[in-house]
């Protein structure tokens, strides 16, 4: 399983360029290192997750400071990465507070926004040889 | 598919996923790890909610 570039030691920049590529693009850092089947797995489920959550009604949270557990919720929307973009930008994600789903929305776009997070610093520490 | 224990089960198979592919190099010891986590998060699911039942909430 262990690929030729996990195996390399990184240089610092090429270790967290690794990490921004894994936050932007979930299981892009595991493609990079080589790793296609675990890459590819973060890739499908935490995007089909995110996807979930937002047809199940959930919302993508506004980055507001003066409500700090909106601002956490935000926080873990944006880990990620890219799909919250995508999303944001063709108007999805506005969530709807009376639909049944909305609650369960909200859970599975955090979880997968936080798991991306996990996959992110599982590539930190792959790069840096400690796995 | 969405009552309250269909979105339970699909939300533990995603978490179970990526779990045990984080924490497992071999593919047979993802899928047996997997299989685990994924019957511990249901089974517990199950158990809280039965134990929460004679709550009068």
């Amino acid at each position: 399983m262990r690929a030729a570039a996990a195996d390399r030691t990184q240089t610092p920049s090429t270790i967290y360029l690794m990490c921004a590529a894994a936050w932007f693009l979930p299981g892009a850092g595991h493609l990079w290192l080589g790793r296609r089947q675990k890459g590819l797995v973060f890739l499908v489920s935490l995007t089909l997750m995110f996807a979930f959550g937002l047809w199940l009604e959930g919302r993508l949270f506004p980055f507001e400071i003066s409500q700090p557990l909106v601002a956490l919720a935000a926080i873990a929307d944006v880990g990620i990465g890219l799909p919250y973009f995508v999303a944001k930008a063709i108007g999805v994600g506005a969530g709807r507070v009376v639909a049944i789903t909305y609650e369960y929305g909200n859970t599975f776009v955090i979880a997968a926004g936080l798991l991306n997070m996990l996959v992110v610093l599982d590539v930190f520490d792959i790069a840096k040889g400690r796995k | 598919m969405t009552s309250h224990f269909g979105l339970m089960v699909i939300f533990s198979l995603f978490v179970s996923v990526v779990f045990s592919v984080l924490s497992r190099d071999d593919p047979k010891e993802q899928i047996m790890f997997g299989a685990r986590l994924f019957g511990g998060f249901v089974g517990t699911g199950i158990l809280i909610g039965w134990l929460l039942y004679p709550l009068p909430l």
